[in-house]
């Protein structure tokens, strides 16, 4: 079952223009190691828990996996062999908005190897281009 | 520590973010110097040597202009939005023999007990606030976690500070658990957990009003 919010304000929305570089949650925040989109892009709930269920599969519980992005964003669409107008589709799924910058997943309690290569997988799932980050270790 | 590195630094006539923009296209970074109640001064210094001084893991520097030197330490550094390049640095003023507050990044070493018995190190918090003499700012606080068993927590009052430097942070706050993971859920587990329909906020209190209406 993919991500999506329990209570929501607004069943539907629209779909609104994404613009510029993400400003916050741009830095490794709680594990060691993290996976940094490059594109801006929708990252569904199916895409999220694809991702999710790589690295815990890869990590075997030996690690800990942050997930720093959450499907606040309802994407409708119309069934298939349905004319246009009558209103707007029903909610399909949910998708988080990213933009370049943001981490997506971070990974804690591994060592760089592993966590690169758990990050890898997790990539490979990901609709958009990402690259492996570190932590940046404060002043 | 090393000695104390000096760098060049220009002052900046143009301020803005036009300014700044033609700066780093030169290979500058746009730093502000501020401190001991002086009037703050706007610098470029050259990129490259100001990289390789913070790679270098040093706090202190000092800094030349046209007129005087000054003694300051790295106060924040600013990066751009994918965190690769430095875009700005706020330097504050220093009295080599002042005590500062400053944050020092905790380094976990070893491999905990625990983790042979299918534990991790889980760290909560990865710097220290102390308060030291500006000169002897550790690059690191170094903490042993090889003791650690599975429930072993670490805290802040745990830490063994070097000779001089008084503890700031408050020492209950945990920096380190060594903990089991849960086991990753299923999808079938999280299908179950979560509903196929989000609830609509505003639509449950109006059906709740409607229906106790018809009621009365």
């Amino acid at each position: 079952m993919a991500l999506m919010p329990k209570r929501v304000k607004h069943r539907k929305s629209q779909r609104g223009v994404m613009k510029g570089n993400a400003s916050r949650t741009n830095f490794v925040a709680f594990g060691e190691y993290g996976l940094q989109v490059l594109e801006t892009s929708w990252i569904s709930g199916k895409h999220i828990e694809a991702g999710r269920v790589a690295a815990t599969h890869f990590l075997h519980r030996t690690g800990k996996v942050y997930i720093r992005i959450f499907p606040h964003k309802p994407v409708s669409s119309k069934p298939l062999e349905t004319r246009m107008g009558k209103g707007k589709g029903e909610p399909d799924f949910w998708v988080a908005r990213v933009r370049p910058g943001q981490i997506c997943f971070e990974i804690g309690g591994v060592g760089e190897d592993m966590a690169k290569q758990a990050m890898v997988r997790v990539a490979h799932k990901m609709p958009v281009r990402c690259r492996f980050v570190k932590r940046r270790h404060s002043l | 520590m090393e000695k104390t590195p000096l760098l060049k630094a220009i002052v900046r006539e143009h301020q803005g973010s036009i300014a700044a923009a033609k700066l780093r296209k030169e290979g500058k970074i746009p730093a502000i110097v501020y401190g001991h109640k002086e009037e703050s001064l706007a610098i470029a210094l050259d990129g490259h040597t100001l990289e390789r001084v913070l790679h270098s893991g040093h706090r202190m520097l000092e800094v030349q202009t046209d007129k005087k030197k000054e003694s300051v330490m790295f106060k924040d550094v600013q990066y751009d939005y994918l965190g690769k390049n430095i875009i700005h640095v706020d330097l504050m003023r220093v009295n080599v023999a002042e005590m500062i507050k400053v944050e020092v990044p905790i380094e976990l070493k070893g491999t905990a007990k625990g983790t042979s018995e299918g534990g991790i190190i889980q760290e909560h918090l990865n710097k220290l606030e102390i308060e030291c003499k500006a000169i002897d700012i550790p690059d690191s606080i170094i903490v042993s976690v090889k003791e650690m068993e599975i429930g072993d927590s670490l805290h802040a009052g745990d830490v063994k500070l070097p000779e001089g430097a008084k503890l700031i942070t408050k020492p209950e706050a945990l920096l380190a658990i060594c903990s089991i993971v849960a086991a990753a859920k299923s999808a079938e587990e999280l299908e179950e957990e979560q509903p196929t329909t989000p609830e609509v906020i505003g639509e449950t209190k109006e059906d709740e009003s409607e229906s106790a209406e018809k009621e009365k």
